[in-house]
């Protein structure tokens, strides 16, 4: 069951893994559409918002009529009740908003506004006369008429219906109305909606899907509108909460160490105090279990057994039930199966014992309701026959929602009154049911793949005409820089492209294929630098050289003290003797550092690092790399690689990339972190390959190994040779203020001094475009900021308690290229592709390279871009909600609020700006090389053949394109063949906010 | 000295004004259905602040400069009814309780506003929140300026209304609207109690003036001249309406549950100022307790448990926003027995509850704007200490025998109990009564009205039709 709950874990080192990966197995659709169903959410955004996003031109009609004309084929032609084809009516019910709600809203609609007065806005003039004047025509001609004039007389039942209109409307005075327009206009929709209604009324409704999986709860709920949940969480959350605690808490829970399930037993064995009235069986009951000796397993038995679950239903029972508090059973699985993420981990089994526990409060819960409202005091086990018996009928959609959906389209489409009176009656059979087969979910699925046919089309054209021009060959770059895949690092790169054109920039994961558990000299705990995926077997740490060793102990003693001293006044101003002096004493001075970081964020923080430099960890420090003995561990001895290990990694990487030949004097690795304030979500914005931590050291691992001879002599008995100028450095890109620093400076050689300041100024120039390019998307930061001005302002927005947008992650992403940068270089693609390295000249004939590429890219990039896809569909079922009420708790997770489940997922404020399309990969390769490596590696294939992300290969020696669809590979015709070129990237994207289209940058190539 | 009376007497009416003004700005588009935009929200808001203390501070300065400590403004007599003798007026007094307070309130208010303003930007709801905000600030002032119980009454009820909307500020989810409810609900009783006690006042005194009820001194130097069974009445419901505002036992279950709004109004509502009004209402009827050694002990046994309470629940907390609103409380019980300890003792003591609150004050809102950090806070804790952060092993280790933990533990988790009492002990009671009254009710109703069958309210569920 463990799969199918959330998996990002503990926030402090965020994973970004699709929600739905227990679902992958499934078709895309499917899969979305059983995951939407399991956790109650939405699987696609709603119409209103696809409409406004039509609005602006992020969705043609042009796509949706496509869209539609691929998913009815030739269906799309068959003409309904004589009226009007397939394709026209749904492309009808899809273009216009239709009103369908609740019978209040339905009610208030055509009695309060002027629905049955006036035709709808959206009803083109011409469609409104011409249907006033036939209705008006009809009226005096067949309806007033006594039926002896012969030709096309009403039929009687119709002048029964219509009879006491018009009488109402003034059958006599007909031809002296006064406003004769106005009031033609409301008998023409009257008459309408009453035929509409006559005519819907004759055929059955379709009944309501059927939820699976339906606990007690549910159906308790929909009969007494009690929620039994509501009682069982407020004990469940508290007790969890406390359980799941990595150190916040002053008094630990006695007996943790016991497991939930005891714990929970020792503590609530004893009646003490009153208890809430529901509850009051607990004591007694516990005492049952124990007394028969019961563990965890056998109580979840019988716990089933008593709420009379049917074997056949105990999976989808239980699956149901976990994910009702699903954040705290996925926080629980999490620390149990991977304990090397927190500090507390749980003991194996701690889901089964959490499911036991539940059982246990929710069978009291229940007959606690149950008794309340019912009066009902029998076994469990009956209770749902007595429910199922007391639920109504699932309501059925009423004659008028119904009607009301063929009354708005009979005005959209023109269908006069007295056609529709004539109409047959399997005509209008097939009328109604065809609208009813075509509801909100199936219109929704349609607008989503117009969305992502939409972006498909741009980057699929925008790559092929790109890649016709001749791609730029660098002999002798500058120097050589190798970023993270992230999608942030995209408008760097071409930043730096732009302004030194002789520079090659590459892309890989951004642990550097370096998996390891690293700890800085100033660190308290090992953190895993990987993939979630992956699980590391090495340990590296960070030394401080032997000459700052004196000063780096006594500056630890001050950081301990300090350290010490601070925790001591955070957790004496919570206490009664400490903090009343504290608060007496010293309180008013706390509205100094309160006015600063609040109104001086910069300024207060650049003080900060001032007064703090003298106790950092000296400057000069060393990564433990080379392990001496054979195993390696966590203790003094077995840290690090061993030399093959390092020269594989080594080699890998620089295979991966490409970069085994033409090697600058200066290559650099540069890694990425997000350094913001007042964010608990901070670890969502690093590196998303190192599970959510900067992956700096992982660069300065990679680039002491190439820079150690040994190292380099291996690679060259494997071909790979090095030059011996060739220097390897590692950095860090800070994404939130833009900055980049390096590793290990003291080892630069002399000789490349000057190299080195050369492309830090480079660099520096690039932050400050990058930074101006980001600040386009921030809607506090004016579109007139010149760079240095937007320099300072991303970094007041890191430093600022008030920020809750310190930066926006990889939002937006959409694309991810597998290939050579030559190919893509000098493209605008708006920091939102991920750009992976790979060259297919140096591939095998196996596609070793590119399959191992992939085993690492697809998971990862699929998981970033479904997690901000859903957390941006339902921002409150999948995603996490709106930061503001967060509160942090157990140093684990967030929750709304003062007690709520735990929320998975990311805040809206970080994916606000995302578009919900599927990743669209497209990888430098062939069809049948990726038919193979799909067919060879099942982790890949899941993922792209279940369609959670679109695929298309483009050729790596024409501009061909081809789009994988349902197993089979298609060429692409391109739709158009020109790209908007402009003279730099600031060009295109000066004074815009929203989404920008491709370009070519004229600047961006050598 | 005429223009300079009239110009202090212009200072205090700008201390009141501003805030009013704040008021109407923001609200008055918002009824009109037309908000102002985020830059002009928050201009109002910043304008109307500084102005409001800057008039405060200048109060301030002219107090301490010519030596006068007590200023009273009367802004008019709205009910004037000679026999009965009653009278509702409206008056502002600046002594050395309100006017730190109002300034407390101005400095507070003016960081979170610019706080709220960047930290709310996009929000829905940011409007309604500043129109809320500033509700409350107009609140705060009239409460801490009162001069008459009526005036307090007024700036209570803004308090409380704002406070509980806030707390229910996400209305699309239900557990905020339900526990902006239960706050509500707590709110009225202690709202009760002080109308009550302002009945009691008026009943007495034929007025509401705390001048005339307290003494013409200054504060804290004034003496009540009521008798002490008088004063231990309006105590005692002073007392109630206290508990319910601050929280304090039997009424602490609202304070975690007032978690649920944003940051910035958690910071500032229930950490920095309205959960100190309680103590400030009997602060400024300190000449009351002086009066009755019974309250006195009352105050102080209220105070005192409620400390003890709140420091033990905190301490099991995992959560920053409960374990902050727990401190707060326990700081709140201090101060509330400091103030039923000192009372009798010295006025000159009372002081230092003052200054208290507005340490606290000062304290606690920087905590809670700071607790979105606390999980990079505790990193970087963890890391210059170099291990797990230890536990504080205090009184739970030295005075609770290992056996007992368990319990206490418990005690600690469920807070108490305090909220399963009151739901069992006081609501379902009263819910019963009132059920009773009800169909009493319907029953002389039918009776009188003659009709047999069941009231119009009972329409039969049918199919719904257009």
């Amino acid at each position: 069951m463990g799969p199918l709950l959330p998996v990002p874990g503990p926030i402090t080192s965020f994973a970004f893994l699709n929600t739905l990966q227990a679902l992958e197995d499934l078709p895309f659709d499917e899969g979305m559409r059983y995951g939407a169903q399991l956790y109650n959410c939405e699987p696609y955004l709603t119409e209103d918002r696809y409409r406004e996003k039509m609005a602006r031109g992020r969705i043609r009609p042009a796509d949706l009529a496509a869209i539609l004309r691929k998913s009815l084929a030739e269906a799309g032609d068959v003409v309904i009740g004589s009226l009007v084809t397939r394709h026209k009516l749904r492309l009808a019910m899809l273009s216009y908003p239709l009103l369908y709600g609740p019978m209040h809203e339905l009610r208030w609609y055509v009695e309060e506004t002027e629905a049955l007065k006036r035709f709808r806005g959206d009803v083109a003039p011409a469609t409104r006369e011409r249907m006033i004047e036939e209705t008006r025509r009809w009226v005096m001609r067949d309806l007033r008429g006594d039926g002896n004039r012969g030709g096309n007389q009403a039929p009687p039942h119709a002048r029964t219906l219509l009879a006491d209109l018009l009488d109402r409307f003034g059958d006599s005075s007909i031809e002296h109305w006064c406003d004769p327009l106005a009031e033609w206009e409301a008998l023409t929709l009257e008459t309408l909606w009453r035929i509409c209604r006559d005519g819907v009324e004759r055929f059955a409704a379709p009944t309501a899907p059927v939820r699976r999986g339906d606990r007690h709860r549910d159906l308790l709920r929909d009969v007494t509108s009690e929620d039994s949940d509501a009682l069982v969480h407020a004990v469940l959350i508290r007790y969890c909460a406390a359980f799941c605690d990595q150190g916040f808490a002053g008094w630990p829970l006695p007996g943790r160490e016991k497991g939930f399930y005891r714990c929970f037993f020792q503590l609530y064995r004893r009646a003490s105090g009153p208890p809430d009235r529901w509850r009051r069986g607990l004591a007694g009951e516990l005492c049952r279990i124990e007394g028969l000796g019961l563990g965890p397993r056998e109580s979840i038995a019988e716990s089933l057994q008593l709420l009379g679950v049917s074997i056949e239903k105990r999976s989808e029972f239980i699956t149901a039930t976990l994910l009702a508090l699903r954040g705290w059973a996925g926080m629980l699985w999490q620390t149990e199966v991977r304990g090397d993420r927190v500090p507390r981990p749980a003991a194996a089994g701690t889901l089964l014992e959490f499911l036991a526990v539940r059982l246990i409060l929710d069978r009291l819960a229940l007959s606690s309701v149950a008794k309340e409202t019912l009066g009902y005091d029998g076994p469990l086990a009956e209770l749902r026959h007595v429910l199922a018996e007391r639920t109504a009928q699932r309501p059925r959609p009423s004659v008028d929602q119904r009607a009301l959906m063929m009354f708005q389209l009979a005005q959209l489409l023109e269908w006069p009154p007295s056609t529709l009176l004539h109409l047959a009656p399997d005509a209008w059979s097939a009328l109604v049911g065809e609208i009813e087969a075509f509801p909100s979910l199936d219109r929704r699925w349609h607008f989503q793949q117009a969305f992502e046919r939409r972006y498909r089309q741009q980057a699929l054209d925008a790559f092929s005409i790109h890649v016709r021009r001749r791609a730029p060959q660098l002999d002798s770059p500058r120097f050589q820089a190798v970023f993270c895949i992230d999608a942030r690092e995209e408008s760097f790169r071409r930043h730096l492209e732009e302004i030194a054109p002789d520079v090659a920039t590459y892309g890989a994961p951004g642990f550097f294929g370096v998996p390891m558990y690293y700890r800085g000299a100033g660190d308290a705990h090992f953190s895993a630098l990987c993939p979630i995926v992956v699980k590391p077997r090495h340990w590296v740490v960070e030394d401080v050289v032997y000459t700052l060793e004196e000063s780096h102990r006594r500056r630890a003693r001050t950081r301990r003290a300090l350290g010490s001293a601070s925790h001591q006044l955070h957790v004496g101003s919570r206490s009664i003797a400490s903090g009343a002096l504290l608060a007496a004493g010293l309180g008013v001075l706390a509205s100094a550092p309160l006015l600063a970081r609040v109104v001086f964020p910069r300024l207060t923080a650049q003080l900060r690092r001032t007064a703090s430099r003298w106790m950092d960890v000296p400057p000069v420090t060393r990564l433990r790399l080379e392990r001496s003995s054979p195993m390696p561990g966590p203790a003094d001895g077995q840290v690090g690689f061993a030399l093959d290990e390092m020269a594989d990694m080594s080699e890998r990487m620089l295979r991966d990339i490409g970069l085994t030949a033409h090697f600058s004097r200066l290559v650099m690795f540069v890694a990425h972190g997000a350094f913001c304030l007042n964010n608990p979500h901070k670890s969502a914005y690093d590196c998303g390959a190192c599970t959510g931590n900067a992956g700096s050291p992982n660069s300065r691992a990679l680039a002491a190994m190439l820079n150690d001879r040994r190292v380099r002599i291996l690679l060259a008995k494997r071909g790979l040779e090095i030059p011996n100028e060739t220097h390897f450095l590692g950095g860090l890109h800070n994404t939130t203020v833009d900055t980049v620093r390096f590793f290990d400076l003291d080892a630069l050689p002399r000789s490349h001094v000057a190299d080195f300041e050369a492309a830090a100024g480079i660099l520096h120039d690039t932050c400050q475009r990058n930074a101006h390019e980001r600040c386009r998307r921030f809607d506090s930061a004016p579109l007139d900021l010149t760079c240095a001005q937007a320099y300072q302002h991303v970094e007041a927005r890191s430093e600022d308690l008030a920020q809750p947008r310190p930066e926006f992650g990889n939002a937006s992403n959409a694309l991810c290229f597998v290939g050579r940068r030559a190919r893509t270089r000098g493209l605008y693609l708006d920091r939102r592709a991920f750009l992976n390295s790979y060259d297919p000249t140096q591939d095998d004939a196996e596609h070793t390279i590119l399959a191992r590429i992939l085993s690492a890219v697809v998971p990862v990039c699929e998981g970033i871009n479904m997690q901000y896809n859903l957390s941006y569909i339902d921002p409150t079922g999948w995603g996490c909600g709106t930061k503001l009420p967060h509160n942090v708790t157990s140093l684990l997770g967030v929750m709304n609020g003062y007690a709520s489940d735990l929320q998975a997922g990311l805040p809206w404020q970080g994916v606000e700006i995302h578009e919900p399309i599927r990743l669209l990969f497209i990888i430098e390769s062939t069809p049948a090389a990726m038919l193979s490596i799909m067919e060879r590696n099942p982790a890949i294939r899941r993922v792209l053949a279940n369609g959670w992300a679109q695929l298309a290969v483009l050729a790596p020696d024409s501009s061909e394109i081809h789009v994988y669809r349902s197993g089979v590979f298609h060429l692409y015709m391109p739709e158009t063949d020109a790209l908007p070129r402009v003279a730099s990237s600031v060009d295109w994207y000066r004074g815009w906010r929203d989404h920008l289209g491709f370009a070519v940058i004229e600047n961006g190539g050598p | 000295m005429r223009s300079y009376d009239a110009f202090i007497q212009l200072l205090g009416l700008t201390v009141v004004a501003a805030p009013a003004a704040m008021v109407l700005i923001l609200g008055l588009p918002s009824l009109a259905g037309r908000p102002l935009s985020e830059r002009s929200i928050s201009r109002t808001i910043q304008t109307a602040i500084m102005v409001a203390l800057l008039a405060a501070l200048t109060v301030l300065t002219t107090m301490l400069a010519d030596g006068d400590r007590h200023l009273a403004i009367e802004v008019g007599n709205w009910v004037k009814i000679e026999h009965p003798h009653y009278h509702f007026s409206i008056k502002l007094l600046f002594d050395r309780l309100s006017v730190p307070f109002v300034i407390l309130t101005f400095v507070l208010c003016g960081i979170i506003g610019a706080f709220a303003n960047r930290y709310m930007h996009r929000e829905r709801g940011f409007n309604r929140f500043f129109v809320f905000f500033a509700f409350f600030v107009l609140g705060m002032v009239f409460t801490s300026l009162a001069g008459t119980i009526e005036t307090l009454f007024v700036g209570w009820e803004l308090v409380g209304l704002s406070s509980a909307l806030l707390v229910g500020f996400y209305i699309e989810r239900p557990a905020p609207v339900r526990n902006g409810l239960y706050v509500w609900t707590v709110y009225r009783v202690s709202d009760a109690a002080l109308l009550l006690a302002a009945l009691v006042l008026h009943h007495v005194r034929g007025e509401g003036d705390f001048e005339k009820l307290l003494g013409a001194g200054p504060w804290p130097a004034g003496e009540a001249t009521i008798t002490q069974w008088q004063a231990l009445s309006v105590g005692a419901l002073l007392l109630v309406a206290a508990a319910g505002k601050s929280a304090l036992a039997p009424f602490s279950g609202w304070l975690p549950r007032a978690m649920e709004g944003p940051t910035p109004s958690s910071a500032v509502f229930y950490g920095a100022l309205s959960v100190h009004l309680g103590a400030f209402l009997l602060l400024r009827a300190s000449p009351l307790l002086a009066l009755s050694p019974a309250l006195c002990a009352g105050v102080v046994t209220i105070g005192l448990a409620t400390a003890f309470f709140a420091a033990s629940a905190g301490r099991v907390q995992t959560d920053i926003k409960c374990a902050l609103s727990f401190a707060s409380l326990t700081q709140v019980g201090i101060i509330v027995a400091e103030i039923g300890l000192f009372a009798p003792l010295s006025a000159w003591l009372l002081y230092v509850p003052l200054v208290h609150i507005l340490g606290h004050g000062c304290l606690r809102t920087l905590q809670f704007v700071r607790a979105p950090t606390l999980l990079l806070d505790y990193r970087s804790l963890e890391n210059a200490i170099g291990t797990p952060l230890p536990h504080a092993n205090g009184i739970w280790d030295r005075c609770i025998p290992a056996r007992r933990r368990r319990w206490f533990y418990r005690l600690a988790l469920e807070r108490g109990y305090v909220d399963a009492w009151l739901a069992d002990y006081v609501v379902t009671p009263v819910l019963r009564v009132f059920r009773v009254c009800d169909a009493l009710e319907r029953r002389w109703a039918r009776l009188l009205s003659g009709s047999s069958k069941q009231g119009q309210d009972a329409r039969p569920a049918g199919e719904e039709s257009l």
